[in-house]
């Protein structure tokens, strides 16, 4: 048998190597499919690894707690995409916050709430500027440098911003002077206390492009937006070892607030990355699936070829049949034949895949992620892809007449 | 039935069509073959002749009736055991050659034993010998079309011999020779015939018969005349093809021949 499997793939190979383009072309479309899928796996896993450094960082200490009491499910993060985010009523208040931070073992607890609004400056005017809004906790939290100035503090809290490094370039062309001076948000003034240093990850945990950021104090947010939703609240823990049971101090407490209505959820660790990166999980599953399509129209180019392939091979099939060769053979000779034409191509596909990865990021943060996963999913599926276009062609040559294959001539 | 009988068909009917289109390749064919024996067949168009070597060749089946093939009703062998069969007991020689355009002649002649669990090297080695046994060693790397007409047939020959099987079924296999190469043809399945090999063959060309033990004439899918022409006691010892067979061995036993066996060798030397 092991014979005959070796005599299999010297054919197939000497069969391929006959037509070399019509071969090329074939595993060409595998590899476009292959590549695709490559390519998103390796931007998932770097974008998972990003924040996961990021919240490296920051430390093991932080507990997130975000609004929607689904998890996981594919479901709740299509609603929530779907459904018009910014409007709907969030179901964290600003009143929680404090009842957070007052939790034993709870060292500082930061509510994060976006709006995007209109910014007039001296010079310019910004349309759709993201408003973070937040309070003094947060800088405890979040380890971010300031360029100019310094963070809110209590004594200017209620009528100052912070500006990120790209806003404060586009709102007055500089960073370096920008401190003093003020803007105007939905008719209020407000004074420039700090400019913070450039932070360049506009992927991370708290879905803030801090760069193009202004932070202002929640209440003031409060105040001149009528509502605010808080899509999360990022709180630090005084110890490390106890997270689980912080957290679930921090569940309890809620629970009680909303007079045991369970719609958030409590996240620390691992459990932080996935919901900041649902949009990226939702593109690149959408993505999968164009991919796994380029990977079907592939399969159907082998499935194509090998039938040309059984077609112009009829008179061969009759020879071996006559001289001993029994369907199983025949079938196994083509099977053979697509499965390595499928798995150059999926070898064609990885090193294309990690060629275009490696271009990607280039101009993107995203390194190339390369685990023995990813290749394991690409062996898989090619093989799978192999058989699967393979059994139909490959049967169809077994089951041929070998008394009406020798009269066949091409 | 006798040890020595090889193959027996009885009562064997082929049909094609259904109703109005019916017609019938073989009707009630009762046959007997013994080891040794070199039988031509021969007939009209249409009268069967090719189904009848497909069915005893195992590439086909009776619509009716037995085929007895070394004791074993054929009815009950799996489809898989047929092919193994035809890779070790059967070899055929066609009229057009039947050979794989792609591969060299040292594979074609190869292409058998791939199926019966040999070593590449010793397939090679194998089918080298048989290569050599028909004076075409030194083309083992050409490809088919690069060969004459009856070159290719005795590749084919080659390819049939090289698994030691017990029966050679040959149809027509000088049907698309010149008549030098014909008797070339004939003269090397002779040659496996005397060393115990059963040949079946059919062929159009009546002076051939004076090579066959049996010749039979077919009409209308039934025998309508069979003469033996060697007594069944004198037919050639069933010992399998020994394709090492020495080469003086091998030219006494056609020098001993006929004289149109001498003309061929001529015509060898003058190549």
């Amino acid at each position: 048998m092991a014979l005959l499997l070796r005599t299999h793939f010297k054919l197939a190979k000497t069969s391929i190597r006959e037509n070399r383009t019509r071969s090329f072309l074939t595993c060409l479309g595998i590899a476009i499919g292959v590549a695709s899928i490559i390519l998103i796996l390796s931007l998932m896993g770097s974008i998972s690894n990003l924040i996961q450094n990021e919240i490296g960082e920051i430390g093991a200490d932080l507990i997130v707690v975000r609004p929607s009491s689904t998890k996981d499910s594919v479901t709740s993060i299509v609603e929530e995409l779907t459904s018009a985010n910014s409007f709907q009523k969030s179901s964290l208040a600003i009143s929680d916050v404090p009842a957070i931070a007052k939790l034993e073992n709870v060292s500082a607890a930061a509510p994060i709430a976006i709006s995007n609004n209109t910014i007039i400056s001296e010079k310019n005017t910004l349309s759709s500027v993201p408003v973070l809004g937040t309070n003094l906790d947060f800088i405890k939290i979040e380890p971010l440098s300031m360029r100019y100035g310094a963070f809110l503090n209590e004594h200017n809290a209620e009528n100052s911003v912070v500006l990120g490094h790209t806003l404060s370039l586009a709102l007055f062309n500089t960073i370096n002077s920008t401190v003093g001076k003020t803007v105007t948000i939905m008719g209020e003034k407000f004074m420039i206390v700090g400019v913070l240093d450039e932070v360049d990850k506009s992927i991370n945990f708290d879905n803030i492009d801090f760069d193009n950021a202004l932070i202002m104090d929640i209440d003031s947010l409060d105040r001149i937006t009528g509502s605010t939703q808080i899509q999360q609240i990022n709180i630090k823990a005084a110890n490390t070892d106890s997270l689980s049971t912080i957290s679930q101090d921090i569940e309890n407490e809620l629970f009680n607030q909303k007079l045991g209505d369970k719609n958030f959820t409590v996240a620390y660790g691992d459990a932080i990355t996935h919901p900041a990166s649902s949009l990226f999980t939702i593109v690149s599953g959408m993505l999968t699936i164009v991919a796994a399509i380029s990977l079907v129209v592939g399969g159907i180019g082998v499935m194509n070829i090998m039938l040309v392939s059984v077609a112009e091979r009829t008179h061969e099939i009759g020879i071996r049949k006559a001289v001993g060769a029994s369907s199983r053979n025949i079938l196994m000779q083509f099977l053979f034949e697509a499965l390595i034409l499928s798995i150059l191509g999926g070898i064609l596909g990885l090193i294309l895949g990690y060629v275009l990865a490696f271009l990607l990021s280039v101009i993107t943060p995203f390194a190339p992620y390369i685990s023995w996963e990813i290749i394991a999913i690409t062996f898989l599926t090619t093989i799978s892809v192999g058989i699967i276009f393979g059994i139909y062609p490959a049967l169809k040559a077994a089951s041929k007449n070998p008394i009406d294959s020798l009269r066949y001539y091409r | 039935m006798s040890e020595n009988t090889l193959i027996e068909l009885r009562g064997l009917t082929k049909r094609y069509g259904y109703g109005d289109t019916e017609s019938f390749a073989l009707k009630d064919f009762d046959l007997t073959i013994k080891r040794g024996e070199f039988i031509m067949i021969m007939g009209p168009s249409g009268c069967g002749k090719t189904t009848l070597l497909n069915i005893i060749g195992l590439l086909d089946r009776a619509s009716r009736g037995e085929y007895i093939l070394n004791g074993e009703n054929v009815a009950s062998i799996s489809a898989r055991r047929q092919a193994r069969l035809r890779a070790k007991k059967i070899g055929f020689v066609f009229q057009n050659f039947n050979l794989i355009e792609d591969l060299p002649i040292l594979e074609n002649v190869a292409l058998p034993l791939v199926y019966t669990g040999y070593t590449k090297t010793s397939r090679l080695k194998h089918a080298s010998n048989a290569l050599k046994r028909f004076h075409l060693q030194e083309r083992e790397y050409y490809l088919p079309y690069q060969l004459s007409g009856g070159q290719q047939q005795r590749v084919a020959i080659a390819r049939a011999i090289v698994g030691n099987p017990e029966i050679i079924l040959a149809d027509e296999p000088t049907g698309n020779l010149d008549s030098r190469s014909s008797h070339i043809v004939m003269e090397e399945l002779k040659a496996i015939h005397d060393e115990g090999n059963t040949i079946i063959m059919v062929t159009h060309n009546p002076a051939l018969t004076v090579y066959a033990t049996r010749v039979i004439n077919m009409l209308d899918g039934q025998i309508d005349t069979d003469i033996k022409t060697v007594a069944d006691a004198n037919l050639p010892q069933p010992i399998s093809v020994k394709i090492k067979k020495k080469k003086s061995e091998f030219s006494s036993l056609i020098s001993a021949d006929s004289k149109r066996s001498r003309k061929h060798k001529k015509s060898r030397r003058k190549r």
